[in-house]
């Protein structure tokens, strides 16, 4: 199969008039009629069945077409546009700019909102300003993998072990349409074919820990394949190993810590939980189905109000669980009566930190100020070899389409500055043990775990 | 004899139809009529019901909920407070201080979590003891000069406020006058209003008083952390803001999301502001030079009320070794205790600002707590910026004692 992408030449814009006069020089009654027209024109075009592959850069603008799959275009909706924002006052002129223009002033309107933050204080430019979803794609990139970045870069697909399969669930499709080229081998070149799509993945939401380590242990897979291998063979063998990979140290795992954390849940226990989190989810549902008498305090904050994923995911069925729900300052009216928190974690640094949803570090502080024991369930393939000593040194930004899709709140004026850091660093102090699929360890034996799993070096 | 005639003929004026037969009984419904309808021409007597219903009025409103804010509920209730008094019949002062506790007390069970009425009650009931003491007493020494440490905090009261002193009454003034019981109040009317007036200015004056030193607490380039809106702190600020270059970093405080509007306040003032939801708060802690917090209640511990969120907001500045500044009017300070609920915020919410009837289908499963209040131990807190000067927690007791009288704890 062809890939398609976008260095096929994209096809002129034919709503665009020949021999047009420059903007600047039209009145603004005639650029609005210029703008009908090409508004016509391309709703015209959309009427017609789209090629292929092909891209008309006056629509590649509003909406991603994502190589040719109908059913993915229905899904991503088109993201407002960020240079609606930057441009204030003169939308019209904006999008219509933007639209005759190609690709120039969709940067000029991202150098103009960066330097909107440079306003605000330095201390806070190393976050970045999230990017807009970039649909102007750069070299090689396989359609599953743009498909991908929009679905990681508009929340659809978000959670660290969601969005590590969902990676390498794509791979296995990368792997399989790539060809070695001659005078080369796969275990040399294939990692050089992976790394655009990586940074392709990385440029629409910055990578999670589970993501690079899972690409880690790829990459060991790969230049260790044989040489000598049948190229097909190879392919399967290595998607036999992520496949693997996948229910050796998420699925199965989860199982496990299932089990593990369920051998903690008794019945009459109250349980704290903060967001969203897969795992907790999956133990509290099993503690219930085992028939615990547990009932469940769900806790929640903006930016991204998961929890009620988590609130409707329990009360649903035919047995719901007895919860309540509050949002983050409710909480410590609400501890209590509580018996147990269990969060779930993005990672886990080496000296026992939990890098979790923002508002885990404050669970687990009031909880440890209360004497109510915070139980961390994390996956050994979330566990990275760093050390981080506060949250604020690496984190990411939710990008404000986002937030007003989860939250429905109305808009606030352009001059104040909203930062919303999407995760936060819990100290070791407050955690009082992790659950793995290798048992309840406590925070300070977390540098421990990857050795006793038989990895050789640090 | 002129009045019954009056009242005869405004009942006809309002009932015409009626009979001389029930002469009697109708003017006692024009009594009430009279009143109600706020009759200027209404004699003495009458007016006791009046200040009365004023009493009933703000009682109501507070219940309703219709005055919210603790400055806005202690202007209201020395309003009505200085309406008790200048139509109160008394021949002593415990006759005056009946009164007034009375219509104290009435529109503190209205209301029993709006602590500033009682505060306000309470001292006003010590200005006038104050008052009515220099009158009566003059110059003569009041206090016995033997000091004991036992006595020492009992009688401690170190920092006086200066009875400005009304020469006009001084020595005049008599208790349970038989020839004339209205001498008293006549003589001791004037006093009080200027009391009250004292108390009203100090009020009205107690944003401008606290953010007077703003300038001291808030230094170059610090980053400020601040939650929930606040009209105090929102002053504080914004007069630091006159000298001073620095950052804010407003927390939207849920379920009310109050921080939005006071981040567009500062920012529309100037000050470079900064919207977070609650969740960073830790993350962003290390960060940050000092929290600068609002206050509902203080108590006598030490220790306030405040909007949820400030709790972990403290805890989180704590763990960061953060100073943790309160702002707040003197008015707030209360002479209660929070040993036994320490974790109940005691009022709640609108539930429904949680977790909407859009989630309709989860509204009936699910238990949904929106508590307002909670309570921040004095240990979290590193000072109190009064009108009156800035105290540690550790000091309340003392500004207690200099603002209310022991006997007034228990309206």
């Amino acid at each position: 199969m062809p890939v398609p992408t976008i260095a096929d030449p994209p096809q002129p814009a034919s709503a665009k008039p020949q021999g047009q006069p420059s903007q600047k020089s039209m009145t603004k009654a005639e650029r609005r009629e210029l703008q009908e027209r090409q508004r016509a024109a391309k709703a015209a075009l959309k009427g017609q069945p789209q090629q292929q592959g092909k891209k008309d850069p006056s629509q590649g603008k509003q909406q991603p077409s994502v190589g040719g799959t109908p059913g993915a275009q229905t899904k991503t909706k088109p993201p407002p546009t960020p240079q609606k924002k930057a441009f204030g006052g003169d939308i019209q002129g904006a999008r219509q700019a933007s639209a005759s223009k190609d690709t120039g002033t969709g940067v000029i309107a991202e150098d103009a909102m960066a330097k909107q933050v440079s306003h605000g204080l330095r201390i806070f430019s190393h976050f970045g300003q999230p990017k807009p979803v970039s649909h102007t794609v750069k070299g090689d990139i396989h359609p599953e993998i743009i498909r991908l970045a929009l679905l990681f870069s508009e929340f659809k697909i978000s959670g660290a072990n969601a969005r590590c399969i969902a990676m390498l669930t794509a791979f296995k499709q990368v792997i399989q349409d790539y060809t070695t080229p001659s005078h080369n081998t796969l275990s040399r070149h294939l990692m050089t074919h992976l790394s655009p799509q990586i940074t392709h993945l990385v440029s629409a939401r910055p990578m999670s820990v589970t993501m690079g380590n899972a690409i880690r242990e790829l990459k060991v897979e790969i230049s260790n394949m044989d040489i000598d291998m049948v190229e097909q063979d190879a392919k399967d063998a290595l998607c036999l190993k992520i496949d693997n990979y996948i229910r050796d140290r998420i699925i199965i795992a989860d199982e496990v810590i299932e089990e593990n954390a369920g051998n903690k849940i008794k019945d009459g226990d109250v349980i704290l939980t903060y967001a969203k989190s897969s795992v907790v989810e999956k133990v509290l549902l099993a503690a219930h189905s085992e028939r615990k008498k547990i009932s469940v305090i769900i806790i929640d904050s903006k930016p991204l109000l998961e929890g009620k994923v988590l609130l409707k995911s329990l009360t649903s069925g035919p047995s719901p669980i007895p919860c309540t729900y509050a949002l983050l300052p409710a909480l410590p009216s609400l501890l209590n009566q509580v018996s147990m928190v269990l969060v779930g974690a993005h990672a886990l640094f080496s000296n026992g930190a939990v890098y979790s949803r923002a508002g885990t570090a404050m669970v687990s502080m009031m909880a440890k100020a209360r004497n109510v024991p915070v139980l961390v369930c994390c996956e050994t393939y979330k566990f990275s070899d760093g050390v981080m000593v506060d949250g604020f040194s690496k984190n990411e930004l939710a990008p404000t389409t986002v937030i007003q899709k989860y939250t429905h709140l109305e808009n606030l004026p352009s001059s104040i500055e909203k930062l919303n850091p999407l995760y936060d660093l819990t100290p070791p102090t407050y955690i009082t043990a992790v659950v793995t699929e290798v048992g309840l360890i406590p925070p300070s034996s977390i540098s421990s775990i990857p050795l006793a799993l038989g990895k050789t070096s640090l | 004899m002129i009045e019954e005639q009056y009242y005869d003929s405004d009942l006809h004026k309002a009932s015409p139809p009626s009979s001389t037969s029930c002469y009697l009984q109708s003017t006692q419904s024009v009594l009430d009529l009279a009143t109600t309808s706020n009759n200027k021409m209404v004699a003495e007597p009458r007016s006791a019901i009046t200040t009365h219903r004023s009493v009933e009025v703000l009682a109501s409103k507070l219940r309703r909920r219709q005055i919210v804010g603790s400055r806005a509920t202690a202007l209201e209730t020395l309003l009505v407070l200085r309406q008790v008094i200048s139509k109160a019949r008394f021949s002593n002062l415990e006759q005056l201080v009946a009164i007034i506790r009375d219509a104290g007390r009435r529109l503190v069970d209205a209301q029993p979590k709006e602590h500033s009425v009682g505060n306000t009650v309470r001292k006003v009931l010590h200005h006038i003891r104050e008052e009515v003491h220099a009158a009566t007493r003059g110059n003569e020494p009041a206090k016995p000069t033997s000091f004991s440490i036992s006595k020492f905090v009992l009688q401690g009261q170190p920092r006086k406020q200066v009875v400005l002193q009304k020469s006009e009454v001084k020595g005049t003034l008599r208790e349970n006058d038989p020839d004339d019981p209205d001498s008293f109040a006549r003589g001791l009317k004037p006093v009080l209003m200027e009391a009250i007036q004292d108390v009203l200015d100090e009020l009205e004056t107690v944003y401008d008083n606290i953010s007077k030193n703003a300038k001291d607490h808030i230094h170059s380039d610090e980053i400020v952390l601040t939650l929930g809106v606040s009209k105090t702190v929102e002053q504080f600020l914004k007069s630091a803001a006159h000298v001073r270059n620095y950052s804010v970093i407003v927390a939207e405080t849920a379920p009310s999301y109050d921080g939005r509007q006071m981040a567009e306040s500062l920012s529309s003032f100037g000050i470079s502001t900064f919207l977070v939801p609650d969740s960073s708060i830790f993350a962003l802690m290390s960060r940050v030079n000092k929290v600068i917090l609002g206050a509902h209640v203080i108590l006598a511990n030490g220790g306030m009320f405040a909007i949820s969120g400030s709790l972990m907001a403290a805890t989180a500045a704590r763990a960061h070794s953060t100073p943790v500044v309160v702002c707040a009017g003197q008015f707030k300070v209360t002479p209660l205790w929070n040993l036994y609920h320490e974790y109940g915020a005691l009022d709640f919410g609108n539930p429904s600002d949680v977790l909407g009837f859009e989630n309709g289908d989860l509204v009936d499963k699910v238990d949904v707590v929106n508590p307002y209040y909670d309570y921040v131990q004095p240990e979290l807190i590193v000072a109190y910026i009064t009108n009156d000067g800035d105290h540690p927690p550790s000091s309340i007791y003392r500004l207690l004692k200099e603002t209310y009288d022991d006997e007034d704890n228990d309206l």
